[in-house]
């Protein structure tokens, strides 16, 4: 439970980055570059976690980077996931040639490696970033939510369509399954005998009985695409320099490893506390939630677990 | 099965082609290319480019024909010149590109002017493809040019260059990992609850849920930054080879491409991969073997006073391997794949890295080839798996 609370913690604070953080974002001080840890720099002031390259203070980016990465995880898990809740519930249910198509299309879309695509995608999102038409109203919404501008706001809407783009198909046929075996479940078909409509066996009846599972994967997709996101920005194909995320702050501190150890690890670290949180809440939910059917609950983790091995042997 | 194989062929070679045609589509829209320095070093005034030059350049990489017939030029080698049949050529004149395009100034209402391309001053047609560079076409194995990092040169020799990096790296971490993650596994679920047990699935959740490129940039502070300033044994950061010869604490001088120095290269990345794999792979195992270890037969095969090895071994194991078989659908790509991440953390020059560069420096004659590679290998991997399924488990059968 104690890492719910870490995360939100974590989360709740980079919303107030603008009132915590003790420097501008993008304030480049040359002279102040490479300031370790815990020590002031040349001009006298204070960086508790030194500063980069550039000399921009390490602790206010990453209280604002917080806020791009973990916003884009959880905007790009939640649209993910609701678009394949949606289309594994419809394909699930209804069955037939809806169900036949979504199946072959989800195969064929994961049949692509993922990392790839994303990698491709990302790199000519941002090469072309001014071509590719995006609502400005969206954009805007996003760099106010991120505390970033409008223009970076929609490399970020980009990258985050990218991903879910291909993130859907996985929650999708997880769906589809699960619902698959609700739907021959008695009550489901006692409820249809008694005249309900299939919109409201969809919502009282399947969706429900769905749900434990779906939050479990909700949980550990966050933390896959946390990991994706700053591994995509780590190579230089995500999230592009002024805008501050964790993963683009490790690429350049990974320069300088070797004249300034501690550098790497200050962006490691967040990244490393969140997915370990994440994963820590998803494990915990899952045995929490839904004791009903022991095995099942091994085979759901079981699958997750395939699932998580695929995706990260992907993004080795 | 024979149908079933064929079944199977055909939807490998649909989405084969189908996956040709998106990747295809996706790198025709995307920026850069062979063209984009030479525009560079015109506008710099001193190398003028001639428009002859410009065309000689794209009639190289074929940027001068249409799409579709760039596509299928790509795909099976197909069109490379008229048509022959009974000794009467045909379709010789068909346009098939545009060496020169025609030039139009366009005078706007308020005076300015503008020159833009429209139109075609020297098309190209079948007859011009006979003297081109004839390229088998992707499907049979040949990859074409590369466009930028090794400009002219075939990809084949890029990938060729790279691929033993590869290999041996995937190929040790998969075998190591699987050698030790399986057996662990299956210990951690026979003493599920033990002192063993607890710290096996602790270590694997932390080193399933810990990004890649994390582990190795904290081990490359660990054991080639912090070792080195400490004064121990350390090991090369990165590369497959150094260039110059290194002395190492108690191992001494160390000769550069020796056989020593690539294997203290080597350790670091396999010893990231292997951690990983082990990670995911005992924790699958384990939560398959306690499933199983659940089941009446295996109480059964107890009860008959089998001795715990053999009910471990060979009643409960072979019912638990078998969702591991799936896992593995995806390692016949990774080995020929490479792990993208850990091979730029190491720098290490396999198939991963150059998939990233390739991206990274536009040249998508590289992507494209080595995104075809693997979606074949991972179909065929698919395939693979569901064979073998079918013969370790008879209780599925193929149709």
């Amino acid at each position: 439970m104690w890492c719910l609370y870490l995360i939100a913690t974590i989360y709740v604070l980079s919303m107030f980055a603008s009132v915590i953080a003790p420097y501008k974002r993008d304030a480049i001080s040359l002279d102040n570059a490479y300031t370790s840890p815990f020590s002031s720099a040349q001009d006298g002031s204070y960086h508790v976690f030194g500063t980069d390259h550039l000399g921009r203070d390490y602790f206010t980016r990453l209280i604002y980077a917080a806020r791009v990465s973990l916003t884009t995880a959880l905007t790009v898990t939640t649209v993910s996931t609701f678009i394949g809740i949606v289309i594994g519930l419809i394909a699930g249910y209804f069955g037939g040639f809806i169900d036949t198509f979504t199946s072959r299309m989800i195969e064929f879309i994961s049949t692509f490696p993922t990392f790839t695509l994303l990698l491709i995608a990302g790199s000519i999102a941002i090469q072309n970033g001014d071509d590719i038409p995006i609502p400005a109203l969206l954009s805007q919404a996003v760099g106010a939510i991120m505390a970033i501008n409008e223009r970076e706001g929609k490399q970020v809407v980009m990258i985050m369509v990218i991903f879910i783009a291909l993130g859907w198909t996985g929650v999708a046929r997880f769906v589809r399954g699960m619902v698959l075996s609700i739907r021959e479940q008695l009550y489901v078909e006692s409820s249809r005998a008694l005249g309900a409509s299939h919109l409201h066996n969809i919502i009282t009846h399947v969706l429900p009985n769905a749900m434990p599972p779906i939050i479990v994967a909700y949980t550990l997709g966050l933390s896959g695409s946390l990991v994706a996101e700053s591994a995509l920005s780590f190579l230089g194909f995500g999230i592009q320099d002024p805008t501050p995320s964790w993963g683009n702050m490790l690429s350049f501190a990974n320069s300088y490893m070797f004249n300034y150890p501690w550098m790497p690890l200050v962006p490691t670290l967040p990244i490393l506390i969140c997915s370990l949180a994440i994963n820590y809440i998803g494990d915990g939910l899952r045995d929490a939630l839904d004791p009903r059917v022991q095995v099942e609950v091994t085979r759901s983790k079981r699958d997750a677990l395939l699932k998580a091995i695929r995706d990260r042997s992907a993004a080795a | 099965m024979a149908t079933f194989l064929i079944r199977r062929l055909i939807q490998m070679f649909i989405v084969l082609i189908a996956s040709a045609v998106v990747s295809f589509v996706l790198l025709y829209f995307a920026p850069g290319g062979p063209m984009t320095g030479m525009r560079q070093t015109q506008q710099s005034g001193r190398n003028k480019i001639s428009a002859d030059d410009i065309a000689r350049i794209k009639q190289r990489f074929e940027l001068d024909l249409f799409v579709p017939y760039r596509f299928t030029r790509w795909l099976v080698g197909f069109p490379s010149g008229p048509v022959t049949i009974a000794g009467q050529t045909f379709l010789a004149d068909v346009e098939v590109g545009c060496k020169i395009p025609a030039k139009v100034r366009l005078r706007y209402p308020d005076g300015r002017t503008e020159i833009i391309e429209e139109g075609c001053e020297v098309p190209i047609t079948y007859a011009n493809l006979v003297d081109r560079r004839t390229s088998r076409g992707i499907l049979f194995g040949d990859f074409g040019l590369s466009q930028v990092m090794l400009r002219d040169r075939p990809i084949s020799t890029l990938i060729a260059s790279r691929l033993p990096y590869t290999l041996t790296l995937m190929g040790a971490s998969i075998l190591i990992s699987i050698a030790i993650g399986v057996p662990l596994g299956i210990y951690s679920a026979v003493r599920q609850y033990s002192r063993f047990d607890y710290t096996m699935t602790t270590v694997s959740f932390v080193g399933s849920s810990l990004p890649t490129f994390v582990i190795g940039i904290i081990c490359i502070l660990v054991f080639a930054v912090g070792a080195k300033e400490a004064g121990f044994i350390y090991l090369p950061p990165g590369n497959a080879v150094s260039n110059k010869d290194y002395v190492i604490p108690y191992i001494g001088e160390v000769i550069a491409s020796s056989t020593l120095d690539r294997v203290l290269h080597f350790i670091m990345p396999l010893g990231v991969l292997v951690f990983v794999n082990i990670a995911g792979y005992s924790r699958f195992i384990r939560s398959g073997m306690l499933e199983v270890l659940r089941q009446d037969y295996v109480r059964t095969a107890r009860a008959k006073g089998l001795r715990e090895r053999t009910v471990v071994l060979k009643h409960a194991l072979r019912n638990a391997i078998l969702p591991f078989i799936t896992l593995l659908a995806g390692v016949m790509a990774e080995l020929f794949g490479g792990a993208a991440i850990t091979e730029a953390v190491f720098n290490w020059p396999g198939l991963g890295r150059l998939l990233v560069d390739s991206i990274e420096r536009n040249d998508y004659s590289v992507t494209m080839g080595l995104t075809m590679v693997s979606i074949f290998l991972l179909l065929v991997g698919y395939l693979i798996t569901d064979i073998l399924y079918s013969i370790l488990d008879p209780r599925i059968r193929l149709s």
